[in-house]
């Protein structure tokens, strides 16, 4: 990006400041090494950039290798979406905090059930004691999802589904029909973890084909970087494992362009900023060239590295609640800079519980302080050309791309997914270390720690004292709710229907055909998840195996 | 006793295990002889206690009711007559909700920063007045 000439002017009077700096800081020790584990210098300049090509690496927004963003007018044309995850109690407690949340300016809806797995029993079985409605929302039936959804326009509100359960779909596409939304024109997502299942992989099918507007893949990078992996293989694992499932999916016979561009990031946000706006401008542009180059994508909205974000978790603490506040927004504009679609801002109590109406909503308060009065969406990539950022943009593409390539030498990231568990698990573990020994600080934890903590106090007085629930209890009384509700189901629907629908489901599973257009009609037949995952434990069940969980070795945080 | 301290590390459910694994893995560094249990009922926890004959069960909650569980936990363990295994928790608990499960009970509960020394430290105190 510059002429030879001034590259050597440069380099002489860079040579001057370095010798200078270096005596000055002589004592200070180590210089920083980023929370990803990358060494930083003081100060970075046009030499750190200087075989950048500005047109073939940075580029214009919307415009190849996409690492400026996505849209050509970033923030200005197409606002950041506020989307908190919600979930709590039965269906009722949930629609309501939608409509809390909406009247507080949230712009896009997220749910998450209380069905980690995707492969749970329902609200009444001995299997699900303690969990109905407490980690997320109950729901078993049709029913609840009309309740969740009440008064709710998902025409106009983008809805993600928290599930990798083709039974949430499947109700979520029944919803659409009760409602004579046709499947071609019904937007939302969901968090359909690339796997090598065959739910997963039918639901990419059948969205590919009935409902094109839906994003029905997903990369969920976020929660295997709650597990400990660094930055640079958060972009890595996911850029080889949505590779590794379009293999599988080349390989049935259906065309990358007709589904790559309906496969959605979910990122993280964490304490190291400039990292972590790097990073979203790398991962567009590994994302760009992998699938142009390696794969010959055609559609350019394939080549699109669209994210949902939500902010850093591991390092929000018990001690000092409120600084998480703090924490969540710094990483929250790290996300913002870095050109994210859509944003979740962690609540100040989430190492205490779920959040409240009163967290929740400064959350949606910190994303629209950020939008509204900092300026900071006025100007799309405002940090494209930082010496710095560029750097560590240039940086962490070449060591994600180097392990993108050690992850196919072993045969592709299905292959190394117990490799990819270690690493992540072994980075978490270091972490940790380097808390318990003081060589990594956080305030209020090992450093800053205050003998009285009067910001729990604080929290202690409101809860006593407020007219509103300052921290979340969870109330045994949903399960008894949800149960009710249930067997409302169960007594009503008609037996003989339900009957034929699971033999029809059931038939089509074991013949290796697409579940989805049989489990909608399973589903307005009455049948309830819990029902689903009997019938998947038995389809899929491997004998000499344990019981069927839905993918066991896939989880990787 | 004699021998290696054998635990039993379970959890309440899929969402967020990095505590888990680092728990497990600083334990096994530790010496300890971990059994990954994974994801289990409080059922399946006590039959597999019985079953691997451990010393000591750790329970990471943190999607679950913390005193539901326990309190199904510990009548699984009294049906199966080993409710002198002691149990240890780890997870997201609530001030109340520890309370209550040390009054069922537990015999230990571990949050996030807890130090990993010293939660194999207590572990292995816990452990020795057990046998002693």
């Amino acid at each position: 990006m510059f002429d030879q000439e001034f590259l050597e002017r440069l380099g002489e009077a860079q040579q001057r400041y370095e010798e200078e700096v270096t005596k000055i800081l002589a004592d200070r020790g180590p210089g920083h090494t980023t929370f990803s584990g990358l060494a930083v210098k003081p100060l970075y300049t046009p030499r750190d950039i200087e075989k950048t090509d500005y047109l073939a690496d940075i580029s214009f927004p919307g415009v190849y290798p996409f690492t400026r963003g996505v849209f050509p007018t970033g923030y200005l044309s197409r606002g950041l979406h506020i989307r908190q995850v919600t979930g709590l109690g039965t269906a009722e407690e949930t629609n309501q905090r939608w409509k809390f949340l909406l009247a507080q300016g949230a712009n896009a809806l997220s749910v998450v059930p209380d069905d980690g797995s995707g492969n749970r029993a329902d609200s009444d079985s001995e299997k699900v004691i303690g969990l109905v409605g407490r980690g997320g929302v109950a729901l078993d039936t049709l029913y609840d999802y009309e309740t969740l959804f009440d008064g709710i326009d998902f025409t106009k509100f983008p809805v993600h589904l928290i599930s990798t359960n083709a039974y949430s779909l499947a109700c979520y596409l029944t919803l659409a029909e009760e409602r004579g939304i046709p499947f071609r024109a019904l937007r939302g997502s969901m968090s359909n973890m690339i796997r090598p299942e065959t739910e997963c992989l039918d639901i990419l099918e059948y969205c590919a084909k009935h409902v094109p507007l839906f994003n029905g893949g997903y990369l969920d990078m976020r929660n295997v970087r709650e597990g400990g992996c660094t930055a640079v293989q958060e972009i890595a694992f996911g850029v080889a494992t949505a590779m590794a499932g379009c293999d599988r999916l080349i390989e049935k016979g259906i065309d990358i362009d007709d589904f790559l561009h309906r496969i959605t990031w979910f990122v993280n946000a964490g304490p190291e900023f400039f990292e972590e706006a790097a990073k979203f401008r790398a991962m567009r542009r590994v994302w760009a060239r992998v699938f142009k180059e390696r794969y010959g994508v055609k559609n350019q909205q394939s080549l699109l590295c669209r994210m949902h974000c939500q902010t850093y978790a591991p390092t929000l603490t018990i001690q000092q609640p409120f600084n998480n506040l703090i924490r969540s927004t710094v990483y929250a504009l790290a996300a913002v800079l870095g050109g994210v679609q859509s944003l979740h801002v962690n609540s100040f109590d989430e190492a205490l519980a779920i959040p409240t109406e009163f967290s929740a909503s400064l959350s949606v308060r910190t994303q629209q302080i950020i939008d509204i009065e900092t300026g900071v969406t006025r100007v799309v990539d405002p940090l494209g050309g930082s010496y710095y950022v560029e750097w560590l943009t240039d940086r962490m593409e070449a060591e994600a791309t180097a392990l993108i390539d050690r992850i196919q030498e072993m045969g592709g990231a299905f292959q190394a997914w117990n490799w990819m568990c270690e690493e992540i698990r072994g980075e978490a573990l270091k972490i940790q270390r380097e808390y318990d020994s003081g060589e990594r600080r956080l305030v209020g934890v090992n450093t800053l720690v205050e003998e009285r903590d009067i910001q729990t106090e604080a929290l202690q007085v409101l809860q006593r004292h407020a007219h509103f629930e300052a921290v979340h209890e969870y109330q045994p009384a949903f399960v008894e709710k949800q149960v009710r509700r249930l067997n409302k189901v169960r007594l009503e629907r008609d037996p003989g229907r339900l009957e034929q629908a699971t033999a029809e489901l059931t038939e089509t599973m074991r013949a290796h055909r697409n579940m989805i257009p049989a489990l909608i009609g399973a589903v307005k037949a009455g049948m309830t998840r819990g029902e689903f995952a009997a019938i998947k434990a038995e389809v899929f069940h491997k004998p000499g195996e344990g019981p069927y969980v839905c993918s066991p070795p896939l989880v990787l945080a | 006793m004699s021998g290696t301290i054998r635990i039993l590390l379970s959890r309440d459910d899929w969402y967020h295990q990095r505590g888990y694994w680092v728990v497990a893995n600083a334990l096994k560094n530790a010496g300890l002889e971990v059994i990954l249990g994974g994801i289990q009922t409080p059922a399946e926890i006590a039959r597999t206690a019985m079953t691997e004959d451990v010393d000591m069960i750790g329970y990471r909650i943190m999607q679950a009711s913390p005193p539901m569980v326990i309190q199904k936990l510990l009548e699984e363990m009294a049906a199966r007559g080993i409710e002198d295994i002691p149990v240890v928790v780890g997870g997201i608990i609530s001030d109340k909700d520890e309370a209550q499960i040390k009054e069922m009970g537990v015999r230990a509960v571990f949050h996030s920063f807890d130090r990993l020394e010293d939660i194999s430290r207590q572990l292995l105190s816990i452990v020795s007045k057990q046998t002693s």
